[in-house]
């Protein structure tokens, strides 16, 4: 029985060794560097199934209604760009054969990031270990910087910790005795959702505003009523949650039912996405929030990216299509300025280096990256006004004034 | 003080949904020592067939319960009927579990193909609301939630002990053997006490649709907990299965309130352990399932 396993493998691992030869016979594969014809293409994978589905689905109609643009206006450098998705079942093992087969199978021209942090960062390291150039849309856990990738750069406004930034300048400016003097935090136990938070609270401790609750929570917290109860004898001016949305909703009704009345309240995801101001009936007014992209802002191309949207796929994009679309914005801009497109190192060297250096007009807005790929900017913050959702900071995208103190709820 | 006081109140009151989701949980394991798994899914099948109830005809989401009891029911006797009862009588409580684990994914694909993977939420005007008596909030929402799951308890426990299908079922889960040799059908008897166990999961996803947002993949934070409360409760034991729901939100609860969340979840397993290490038969119930 052992010797008939042993032939098998030795048989087995023959074949695999003839189709690695195989490959490499295959034509085209050995063309030099920046003669290659045909497609453009582009390997992504991206969680098509599982947890990650709906971001994932969502993210990959906004690399197709990028690529529908740009062959709709002769390609990249001329050449068609032709999208090979790949669906890792938001599984973290299998988006890194995805891309280790893409890159040397396929042989792609470019990677594009698949969704969130958890798959960010193994593709990643796929992705540097063949040199390749990663754009990602959404891995913006302080850890995906820390790993010591060089060609990895996110592509939103900002990582999680500055997601708050405006909103925590507006309340340290505030005069004094308008300003809030004590500030509760209740976060999901995930590094994106507590970056958000506790970004906030970093900035507004400093400025003296009082943290007097601070909780974490894990992800199968299904009862919200005993955080909200430890909010409510703290009674807080400010109430902040790093929250996703099942908790987000369980947060808000808590509070509601324990008759917690802060001056300000303010949720992470969860209020950005429209199933919320249902799940909540009516409390939803005044809540802000942090979010990347408006379909109402007016930046280049974003007009055209809502429109071409809703002819591909019909209904509004969300945000997710946005930063899918971001990463093609980026990745055209540095194949127009360099003008290569291909898998070589010499032409992933040359687009990494424009993009660590450019600045990017894109429809979230002007991009530049730090040596570790973090985005320098800021979110915009949106508040429910009149039931309907504004930009309320900063000044120059807003599309109405902050509501500050909230309405009761 | 006051917030002890509070914490106190809503674990009470968590602690009889708590009790309402587990109870279909513990006669499962006593009619049949099936493990199901998918009793989870099963109550957030429910929460959406009662969404769509209440959207398509803009009633009350209890209105769903005269439709999706008696389906539920028929469904849990369909399931026994033509899955479970074929399992290796040797080996059910392991391929029980790996058959009610295919019936929970299958579930999900289900409602994720009907309904997407968006969240949905039923949320009424009283779910927002509370009642405070002496500094201590009583939400509405858990407050109905509590007296439906004691009705439902109720009335379950009634059946059990009053009729004669209560006694057949008792009988059948003491020892099947015996059951048989005085006449009770005993297949046909999980059969129905299947259904029973189902038709609890219609009246906790409803409830629970009320209570919180759901989305397909919702069940699984569900499995552990309520799996912690009928092994701390004693497997099998109804009543011992409500004792432990009760015990364990006040436990969770007062942990909330007084140390943190990630402690509070943690509660359940340190109960868990406990149990096995103590008292693997339960604390409440007697030799497995022997009593109500």
């Amino acid at each position: 029985m052992a010797r008939v396993h042993q032939v098998l493998a030795i048989i087995s691992l023959c074949a695999l060794g003839l189709t690695a030869c195989a490959k490499t016979d295959e034509p085209g594969a050995a063309q030099s560097p920046g003669q290659q014809q045909g497609a453009v293409r582009v390997g992504i994978s991206l969680p098509l199934t599982g947890d990650f589905s709906e971001p994932g689905k969502g993210i990959q109609e906004g690399y197709q209604v990028w690529a529908d643009r740009v062959n709709a206006k002769g390609g990249l450098l001329g050449r068609k760009v032709e999208l090979l998705f790949r669906d890792d079942a938001s599984d973290p093992n299998r988006v890194s054969s995805d891309y280790e087969s893409l890159i040397t199978q396929d042989k792609v021209d470019l990677v594009f990031g698949p969704f969130s942090s958890r798959l960010v960062i193994p593709a990643a390291k796929v992705a540097e270990s063949y040199d390749m150039v990663f754009v990602e849309p959404a891995g913006a856990a302080a850890e995906v910087f820390e790993q010591g990738f060089t060609r990895l750069f996110y592509a939103a406004p900002a990582i999680a910790d500055d997601h708050y930034n405006y909103l925590a300048d507006y309340l340290v400016k505030l005069p004094a005795d308008q300003r809030p003097k004590t500030a509760a935090y209740a976060s999901l136990d995930d590094p994106f959702a507590q970056g958000t938070a506790y970004g906030l609270r970093d900035r507004l401790a400093a400025a003296g505003i009082e943290t007097v609750v601070d909780e974490v929570y894990p992800p199968e917290t299904t009862d919200f009523a005993p955080i909200a109860a430890k909010i409510a004898a703290a009674n807080p001016d400010l109430v902040v949650g790093g929250t996703q949305f099942e908790d987000a909703v369980g947060l808000v009704r808590a509070l509601q039912e324990l008759k917690v009345q802060p001056k300000l309240a303010a949720f992470s995801t969860g209020p950005t996405l429209p199933e919320f101001p249902e799940a909540v009936t009516g409390a939803a007014e005044h809540i802000v929030s942090p979010v990347g992209w408006s379909a109402t802002a007016d930046l280049p191309g974003n007009q055209e990216m809502v429109a071409r949207y809703k002819e591909m796929f019909g209904g509004e994009p969300n945000e997710d299509a946005a930063n899918g679309y971001t990463v093609g914005q980026i990745i055209e801009a540095a194949v127009a300025a360099v003008r290569c497109a291909d898998p070589s190192k010499a032409c992933q060297d040359k687009l990494t280096q424009h993009i660590r250096q450019a600045t990017f007009q894109t429809v979230v807005g002007p991009l530049s990256f730090d040596d570790q790929g973090r985005p320098e900017q800021a979110h915009m913050i949106q508040q429910y006004v009149n039931g309907k959702i504004e930009i309320v900071l900063p000044e120059q995208a807003e599309t109405a004034d902050l509501v500050y103190p909230k309405r009761a709820w | 003080m006051n917030l002890i006081l509070q914490g106190l109140a809503l674990g009470v009151l968590t602690g009889g949904l708590y009790a309402l989701l587990a109870s279909g949980l513990s006669l499962y394991f006593g009619v049949m020592r099936v493990v199901m798994v998918a009793h989870p899914a099963f109550l957030f099948l429910a929460a959406y067939l009662t969404y769509t109830v209440h959207t398509a005809f803009g009633v009350d989401p209890f209105l769903a319960l005269p439709v999706t009891v008696p389906v539920f029911f028929a469904l849990g006797v369909a399931v026994q009927r033509l899955l479970v009862a074929r399992l290796a009588p040797d080996n059910l409580a392991m391929m029980s579990v790996l058959l009610t684990f295919g019936i929970a994914l299958t579930i999900e694909g289900l409602l994720g193909t009907f309904y997407t993977g968006s969240y949905r939420s039923i949320s009424m005007e009283y779910a927002t609301r509370s009642l405070t008596v002496g500094g201590v909030s009583l939400p509405y929402d858990r407050i109905i939630a509590f007296a439906v799951a004691a009705l439902t308890l109720g009335v379950l426990f009634a059946v059990l002990v009053k009729s004669r299908f209560g006694r057949a079922l008792r009988a059948t889960i003491q020892h099947p053997e015996a059951a048989r040799l005085v006449g009770i059908p005993t297949g046909r008897v999980a059969g129905y006490g299947f259904g029973v166990g189902l038709a609890t999961a219609a009246v906790g996803g409803t409830v629970l649709a009320l209570i919180t947002p759901f989305f397909p993949a919702s069940h699984w934070v569900w499995i552990g907990k309520l799996m912690a409360i009928i092994v701390v409760g004693g497997l099998g034991s109804v009543v011992g299965a409500a004792l432990a729901a009760v015990l364990l939100g006040v436990v969770e609860g007062l942990v909330l309130v007084t140390v943190d969340a990630t402690w509070a979840t943690m509660m359940f397993y340190v109960f868990l352990f406990l149990t096995l290490l103590a008292r693997p038969q339960g604390f409440f119930g007697g030799r497995l399932a022997h009593r109500f």
